[in-house]
């Protein structure tokens, strides 16, 4: 890859930047990215690390769901085999010369490094959502206004019952963020007793009961699922549950300096 | 009864539906190392769509759909109804139900919003210009 460019000229194209992984690997030829059609991707290999890249126009707007999906797909069937950083979604360098000097040369002892204490573990999401009936029923019966408000508003006119409805949803609301955190509380503290590392994630929807992020060895999969089989067995009819990964550390890697938040 | 099962998505392939989509969203526009902080001389600006989908906040709408998923709760569990309101209940449930499916989320409405996105092309002037560009 030898993409010439001029300070001076336009370019049309640049390197889109999907993650760093250890320079012993292989891509296989048909593995696509970003772009449409979807562009091939290859590795910019600098020391013991390489960067995984494919050439993007920069003619149209990236953002697309294909774009999107091409992004993680690439990097989640890496990390079920390698180790790898992930990049934020939409990064683009000029060239692939650039990547060397300007990302892999500088930073290769610290990017190396965090490679190794990826090396055999992969990233997992498991989110929890409850079942809007069931999680509604439960807080009709344990909050008297909320109850008493439902009655109110039952079989009237919204318009007539704006104000009760308002203050009935907002009691509703308050009451399952107060279930979220008791049941995230409940689940993190079991899949700690797995997971290396544990991160929360903020809610994606407003029934969620639990979303987090967690760290293990792939190795130990099964032993993530089991925790998981167990809530959704123990929660049953009330919390529906999925499980996504291996994937990229997403949620796990930091820049220098960043502070969880 | 059967327990909920536990779905994988091993192969992120699949993720092709509205809520898959978010997850993805989810995942990779807000974590993953930021270039930004390791280089600043080639990095291109691009143009990124705007893509707002990951922020839940409870508003007044939050609150009536809430209300209204109150209002359609069938209480036969829980207390005596006479029939015709059970009759009005699954009224009211036949006409929600359609409705549920646009505002059941704020996640699945981001995916039918990136959907709109990506087949109306003037709805893509409300991308976002990100320039990023070389000292």
């Amino acid at each position: 890859m030898t993409a010439e460019t001029s300070e001076t000229v336009r370019q049309s194209t640049g390197s889109y930047i999907y993650g760093i992984l250890p320079e012993d690997v292989e891509v296989s030829s048909d593995a696509t990215g970003v772009g449409d059609p979807p562009a091939r991707v290859t590795l910019v290999r600098h020391g013991e690390i390489a960067a995984l890249v494919s050439d993007v126009g920069l003619d149209r707007p990236l953002g697309t769901p294909g774009d999107l999906v091409a992004h993680e797909r690439l990097l989640d069937a890496t990390a079920a085999e390698v180790p790898v950083l992930p990049i934020r979604f939409g990064a683009v360098m000029t060239n692939a010369d650039a990547v060397v000097a300007e990302l892999l040369e500088p930073f290769h002892d610290e990017f190396r490094s965090a490679l190794e204490d990826l090396e055999g573990r992969a990233q997992y999401v498991v989110k929890g959502r409850y079942v809007e009936q069931v999680i509604l029923r439960e807080v009709l019966a344990e909050d008297p206004e909320a109850g008493r408000l439902s009655q109110t508003i039952r079989g009237r006119p919204e318009d007539a019952t704006r104000d009760e409805r308002i203050r009935l949803g907002e009691l509703i609301n308050q009451a399952i963020g107060d279930k979220r955190e008791a049941d995230t509380q409940t689940m993190v503290e079991e899949l700690a007793g797995v997971c290396e590392l544990v991160v929360i994630r903020d809610p994606s929807h407003e029934r969620d009961a639990v979303h987090a992020a967690v760290l293990i060895e792939v190795d130990r999969q099964d032993e993530l699922e089991q925790v998981v089989a167990e809530f959704a067995d123990e929660w049953s009819g009330r919390v529906e549950f999925s499980l996504r990964g291996p994937m990229a550390a997403y949620d796990f890697v930091m820049n220098q300096g960043e502070v969880e938040d | 009864m059967q327990p909920p099962a536990v779905s994988k998505s091993a192969s992120p392939m699949s993720t092709g539906s509205g809520s898959g989509l978010a997850d993805v969203i989810d995942t990779i526009l807000d974590k993953g190392l930021v270039i930004d902080a390791y280089v600043s001389v080639s990095l291109i600006g691009i143009e990124i769509l705007t893509i707002n989908a990951r922020v839940v906040v409870a508003s007044v709408d939050t609150y009536l759909r809430f209300a209204e998923a109150a209002n359609r709760l069938d209480l036969t569990q829980t207390q005596g109804q006479g029939l015709p309101e059970m009759v009005e209940d699954l009224t009211h449930g036949a006409i929600t139900d359609k409705s549920r499916g646009v505002t059941q989320g704020v996640l699945e409405a981001a995916g039918d919003k990136l959907r709109e996105m990506v087949g109306e092309p003037q709805d893509r002037v409300r991308g976002q210009r990100r320039r990023r560009e070389g000292r």
